[in-house]
């Protein structure tokens, strides 16, 4: 069976074989459509993941990675990003013009990150050339 | 590493403190989390103690009604929301890629974004004590309507709620980041079933953060929603689906804030027995039976309410005996047979278990709907979730601690110290806790700034703060020993305790990209240990030949 599915299937059964033990020991089913909707859900993905032949837990031990990668070491983008939520959800309940900052910080850190993105790609594919060259 | 990596040379290198707030180093962000949680859990102490002083006798007027609701509010929230749960997803972000021969954590920005929302949203909750109406006073669950705007109005509830949603937001973040990175970043020959103990309960952990955290974001928006006029939860049915909505993330925080530090424990005490960890699968399969379970009895904290089937939630919270009992059976099969050095995080770590265990006991009375009916509201319920979510986090985080600093600085933290500070952790513990459970047999309230004077009540709260205070104590020691160990240092080496696992193949602290040598041959869930095995068996070998020749 594809590895992905597995997990999927069981927590269908889980979620079945508990409907199933409150009922009998209830007398009474609980939520049934609730609980058969979340079973048939469970199932439904857990098939379309079959047939989409999705390994989610890949067999075996990894294998060695082969290609360059480019590290970033830092990043004042992303910590713009986070100051930039706390700043705006802060402007919520204390002072409006907190909002307004807030939302002027994430513009200029998305703009920072896609500088960011951009240096990581190109020193990743220099990398790779350089790698080709020897 | 047989992967070539480099930083990315078109954008300026950010240096000095800058450098330091901005790194997506996992090891940096590790332990920025880990000391502003630690700031919090002072904080969060702190707190403790106003409110033991308040109740230490009977109609103390320590501090005002209003006050102390502020205090057990913030006490808890700070206690969960920003040291318990983020302590634990500190020690994962530093430790879990080292576990597993990673370089680097996954997403990398995406995590140091995550890490300051968190931050942002500590701060953000604590700005509420400098508000008008002061701060966050409903309780860290803060059960609608009791929170909703005409019940408990005020910029300082607006806050806590904003808080609540930045910092699980941060959290739930930087947990995808570390399942991303078991996922993906694992070195060749880690299978899943090679990876550490501790990383296994890293894992589940981070993954049940990633299932209830964005229920947790959901409901706190909710709330501000219906806080501002929304009308969402109205009513009985209303209050149901608040509870049943929080307690959807409520109880799996439990286990997110109990599994980290039971991994923590189970490396000190495996490493200081000298033997691998007993029953590795049976230990990998029960933490998985009690994540699953763990996402199904959430309403057994509304028994009462008489709007969920009990039947049913007693039933799977009786289930979680099950794979408690085998934590505990392996944790002994751990100990049997093994060359045993009590050193300070094994201690921490046996008694992590220990103390855990009077926290689960009680745990069956209060998960039995008849029971619970007695204790519900009562200062037993406080006893039993002080002994699960206290001593079953704390004495496993102090077991990692001590575990862990020496790979950490390259320092080792003074043993005697270590003792001592166990010593005083202990009794102070107990005498804080346990006489909780005889007061909430005696139907003593939770949260009340002020009782009667009643038979016993006195003396028994008189213990409990003397209680706290001698944790407080065990924690400045603790304190005294780090800052002792860092100004005078014992150099740790490598590998002071004949670690079993990776992280103890690097230096310490470890260098940027973690490995600087090859990584050993990974064939099992300790790889360190079966190379000195297989040394061991080469020596015996040769001493048969030289014997026999």
């Amino acid at each position: 069976m594809r590895g992905g599915a597995i997990p999927i299937f069981a927590w269908g059964t889980i979620l079945l074989v508990l409907a199933i033990g409150n009922w009998v020991w209830n007398g009474r089913a609980v939520g049934s459509g609730a609980a058969s909707a979340a079973v048939l859900i469970v199932y439904g993905f857990g098939v379309a993941v079959w047939l989409a032949r999705r390994e989610a837990i890949r067999r075996g031990p990894p294998e060695p990675r082969s290609e360059p990668e480019a590290v970033p070491q830092a990043s004042l983008a992303a910590v713009l990003i986070g100051l930039s939520a706390g700043c705006a959800l802060f402007g919520l309940a204390w002072a409006k013009f907190l909002l307004y900052l807030g939302i002027v910080m994430f513009v200029v850190a998305v703009g920072r990150l896609i500088i960011e993105l951009r240096a990581t790609r190109a020193t990743r594919r220099d990398m790779l050339s350089e790698g080709e060259r020897q | 590493m047989s992967v070539a990596t480099r930083p990315p040379a078109r954008v300026p290198v950010i240096g000095g403190w800058l450098g330091t707030l901005t790194s997506t180093d996992h090891k940096r962000m590790g332990l920025t989390v880990g000391v502003w949680s630690l700031f919090f859990f002072l904080l969060g102490g702190v707190f403790a103690l106003l409110m033991r002083t308040q109740l230490a006798q009977s109609n103390m007027q320590f501090v005002s009604d209003n006050s102390y609701n502020e205090l057990f509010t913030m006490h808890g929230s700070t206690m969960i929301y920003l040291f318990v749960t983020p302590m634990a997803i500190a020690m994962s972000l530093y430790l879990v890629p080292l576990q597993i021969g990673a370089t680097r954590i996954s997403a990398p920005r995406l995590c140091l974004a995550g890490m300051w929302t968190w931050i942002c949203g500590g701060l953000v909750m604590q700005q509420g004590w400098f508000a008008s109406g002061g701060a966050g006073r409903a309780g860290w669950s803060s059960y609608a309507p009791m929170s909703n705007g005409s019940n408990t109005p005020g910029v300082g509830m607006d806050l806590w709620v904003i808080g609540v949603i930045l910092a699980a937001a941060g959290m739930l973040v930087m947990a995808g980041c570390v399942v991303a990175t078991i996922a993906r970043r694992r070195a060749p020959g880690m299978a899943l079933l090679r990876m550490p103990v501790y990383t296994w309960t890293a894992l589940v952990s981070t993954l049940m953060v990633v299932a209830s955290f964005p229920m947790l974001v959901l409901v706190m928006i909710l709330l501000y929603i219906d806080r501002h006029g929304g009308h969402i939860f109205v009513g009985f049915a209303g209050s149901i689906d608040y509870q049943d909505l929080f307690w959807f993330f409520g109880h799996p925080v439990v286990y997110i804030m109990f599994f980290p530090y039971l991994g923590a424990a189970a490396e000190a005490i495996a490493v200081g027995a000298h033997k691998r960890w007993f029953g590795y699968t049976a230990f990998v399969a029960s933490m998985m039976m009690f994540a699953a379970l763990s996402m199904a009895v959430w309403s057994h904290h509304m028994y009462v309410t008489g709007g969920v089937t009990n039947q049913y939630f007693a039933f799977t919270s009786t289930l979680l005996l099950v794979p408690a009992g085998i934590e505990y059976f392996d944790m002994v099969g751990t100990l049997i047979g093994g060359a045993i050095v009590l050193r300070t995080s094994m201690l921490f770590g046996l008694t992590f278990f220990i103390q855990f265990l009077i926290g689960g006991l009680s745990g069956v009375f209060v998960a039995s709907p008849v029971l619970d009916y007695q204790a519900y509201g009562t200062y037993f319920v406080v006893a039993h979730f002080h002994y699960t979510l206290f001593a079953g986090s704390i004495f496993g985080f102090f077991a990692g601690a001590y575990h862990w600093f020496p790979k950490i600085t390259g320092a080792l933290l003074r043993e005697s110290l270590g003792k001592l500070q166990l010593l005083l952790m202990v009794v102070g513990t107990n005498l804080t806790f346990f006489p909780m459970f005889f007061l909430g047999n005696d139907g003593m309230p939770r949260r009340v700034s002020r009782y009667p004077t009643h038979p016993g009540w006195g003396t028994l709260n008189e213990l409990e703060t003397i209680g706290a205070g001698i944790i407080a104590l065990g924690v400045l020691v603790f304190l005294i020993n780090v800052w002792t160990s860092l100004r005078r240092r014992v150099p740790a080496g490598d590998d002071p305790w004949l670690g079993h696992t990776l992280e103890w193949a690097t230096t310490s602290p470890p260098p940027p990209l973690n490995f600087e040598a090859p990584l050993p041959p990974i064939r099992s869930y300790a790889p360190l240990l079966d190379l000195r095995e297989e040394a061991l068996d080469r020596a015996r070998e040769r001493a048969e030949v030289t014997t026999g020749g």
